[in-house]
């Protein structure tokens, strides 16, 4: 008779030992966030399918969207459809196509009230790879849980965005995610996710338009901003 | 003793008119129905029973169909048209299975059920002849020179011994059924059940003519005579009962009635070939209705503008770049590929509908603070074909820039004659 006791090592390599350090292991399906840094940070080492994501951002036009275009744009090039649900703005054809995106995939759906139900259509019908919605600021945790269960067990990326207060009520998205701006790119806060808790934001680089660098003066700066050192640059 | 019976006159024409509804209906469950006026129906199902699972599964199926359609139903199958006839009117509610059994299951029938003449029925009784066994024990021959030939061949017929062809039903080239409420409806929602009926019906035609419905029309009678159409157009072609009616209850709950409605008629507008479809090997779990229906559902609920894909127009107004066009249409949305070539990377996601006058201060144009400007101007300009038009963007001068405010937010902003303009986000 043997009674010695196994290494720990061995002990920890066993299936049914789960540590509490590790991510959870989700069976489900995930696609790559086209971000390594973030794919390492995300249960399943990417966006999860068939289940909510919530965007938390205070104000548009800081990379959000740039954060999403590799996934979306993977989803497109494979087929899916992709539906945009009460956006705040219109999208801009020309920048879809050059994002990888199929324009001709991908659906706006201009609802002033009844965006929640129109979340659920959307994701219970499976015939769409990737819903991102806007809801409205006050949308209750009721509807969010319908719209969790509609998304259950469909290959469907759902993402909401929602204002950066939401972030002190509870929701039923297993992943949630504050996006903030930051001095070299987008700063990215997860405030849950399956698995231990994430400790540190974590700072991306999104592409942007024109360069970042250096501050280029436009005609109507020329009088106001001549002597700082960026306009000097440029001259 | 009822005060509330409402009592109406019969009305052999109303009643085929059902009849011959009923029967499209049933070309769900096979192709070879024959009318047994006045109120019978047959169905010919030797030749479905392994695609329904058995005489227990198709029996279930049509019955469930009358009872969602409004209508009780006696039934009873057996191995011959007369024979289920006769069992079905005497609510034997059984299934015989081969001729052997037959005559065993016809022994017990009344005389009266057969529906012969009642003078014949009479002089059956006159014999001591109650039931169908007492009639099968009596000689035939005899039985002719008394009766006549009717009722012996009837039995004939019934017990399989003489061949018997039934007249089928034949389905209409075109589909139109109409029906007349027992009531007026003042709520649009309560025309869902009547519709229902009408699809079911719509429903078994097409699958007897294999085909599928793209578009329908309603027509709705009121009482004060005047009309109304209600149109239904499907995002894809189907022939499901089901959706035509999720559909049909989006759009009535739309709809005000101007008039209480009394009859409604349905008509398929536009048919198409049903394309070959394989069956799959093995089972998949149902993905959901898939994407066109849900277009087609939010379309209806919101109304067609409301749900749009993109479509690119060459053009470098920025405005102008997108249309939005129907998802449902064919090669929607590529209206050509050239545009993507006039696109640099410089261009936002995002575009405001209408450029938004931005404050300018003496540092430059503010947008939640002040704006930087991060790109040499690009040009823009011209637009003379369609300037005066109507709602049209006209002639532009624009130089446009890239900018960034204090928050990090980047924006797409322009200057011309009249000042600053934000135009879009880079979100």
């Amino acid at each position: 008779m043997n009674a010695l006791p196994s290494p720990l090592a061995e002990v920890l390599a066993r299936g049914d030992i789960w540590r509490g350090d590790a991510l959870a292991e989700l069976p489900a399906a995930t696609i790559p966030s086209g971000h390594a840094e973030l794919d390492a940070e995300l249960p399943g080492g990417g966006w999860p399918q068939g289940t909510l994501t919530e965007l938390l951002v205070e104000r548009d036009g800081i990379g959000e969207m740039s954060l999403l275009l590799p996934a979306l744009a993977r989803l497109s090039a494979a087929g899916g459809w992709l539906a945009l649900v009460a956006p705040p703005w219109l999208p801009y054809g020309p920048a879809c196509v050059a994002a990888g995106l199929r324009p001709e995939r991908l659906v706006v759906v201009r609802a002033s009230r009844q965006i929640a139900w129109c979340c659920e259509q959307l994701l219970a019908s499976g015939g769409f790879a990737g819903v991102l919605a806007w809801p409205e600021r006050n949308i209750d945790a009721r509807a969010l849980r319908r719209l969790q269960v509609a998304a259950e067990g469909r290959p469907v990326f759902a993402a909401l965005w929602r204002p950066a207060s939401a972030a002190q009520t509870p929701s039923p998205a297993p992943l949630r995610i504050a996006l903030e701006t930051a001095a070299d790119g987008l700063s990215l806060r997860i405030l849950k996710r399956r698995g231990r808790p994430a400790s540190r934001p974590l700072t991306l680089a999104v592409p942007r338009p024109g360069r970042n660098s250096r501050v280029v003066a436009g005609p109507a700066f020329s009088p106001v901003r001549a002597g700082s050192p960026a306009v000097k640059a440029v001259a | 003793m009822a005060p509330g019976l409402r009592v109406f006159e019969r009305d052999p024409g109303r009643e085929a008119r059902a009849l011959a509804d009923l029967a499209c209906a049933a070309g769900r469950f096979t192709p070879s129905v024959s009318l047994a006026p006045p109120d019978g129906l047959l169905l010919e199902i030797g030749g479905c029973l392994r695609l329904f699972g058995g005489v227990a599964a198709i029996v279930e199926a049509v019955r469930t169909a009358c009872g969602e359609q409004g209508w009780s139903t006696e039934w009873a199958v057996a191995p011959t048209p007369l024979a289920a006839r006769w069992l079905a009117r005497a609510g034997a509610r059984q299934s015989v299975d081969t001729v052997v059994e037959l005559p065993a299951a016809l022994v017990p029938l009344s005389c009266a059920v057969p529906g012969w003449p009642a003078e014949t029925v009479a002089r059956l009784q006159s014999f001591g002849c109650t039931r169908l066994g007492d009639l099968m024990q009596l000689p035939a021959a005899g039985l002719r020179q008394r009766l006549g030939h009717g009722p012996v061949d009837d039995l004939l017929r019934a017990r399989g011994e003489v061949p018997d062809p039934q007249r089928y039903f034949v389905f209409p080239e075109q589909f139109a059924a109409a029906l007349e409420l027992p009531s007026r409806v003042e709520y649009a929602e309560g025309l869902a059940f009547a519709g229902q009926r009408l699809f079911a019906a719509l429903a078994g035609w097409l699958t007897i003519r294999q085909s599928l419905v793209r578009a329908c029309s309603l027509q709705l009678t009121h009482d004060d005579g005047s009309t109304s159409v209600l149109p239904l157009r499907l995002g894809e072609p189907c022939a499901d009962e089901a959706r035509l009616l999720r559909l049909l209850r989006e759009h009535l709950g739309r709809l005000t009635l101007p008039a209480p409605v009394e009859a409604l008629r349905l008509t398929a507008d536009e048919v198409i070939a049903r394309p070959g479809d394989s069956g799959r090997l093995f089972t998949e779990a149902t993905a959901g209705e898939g994407t066109a229906a849900c277009l087609e559902r939010l379309r209806a609920r919101l109304g067609e503008a409301a749900v749009q894909v993109l479509g690119l127009r060459a053009d470098y107004r920025p405005e102008c770049a997108t249309v939005a066009s129907d998802p449902l249409a064919a090669g929607a949305g590529r209206e050509l590929s050239s545009a993507e070539a006039t696109f640099s990377a410089s261009h936002p996601l995002w575009l405001l509908p209408t450029p938004q006058p931005l404050a300018e201060r003496a540092d430059g144009p503010h947008w939640h603070g002040p704006l930087q400007l991060l790109t040499r101007g690009e040009r823009l300009e011209s637009g003379w074909w369609d300037s005066g038009e109507p709602d049209a963007t006209g002639d532009i001068r624009r130089d446009y820039f890239v900018a960034r405010n204090g928050q990090g937010q980047w924006a797409w902003i322009f200057r011309d004659a009249q000042g600053w303009y934000l135009h879009g986000v880079f979100a």
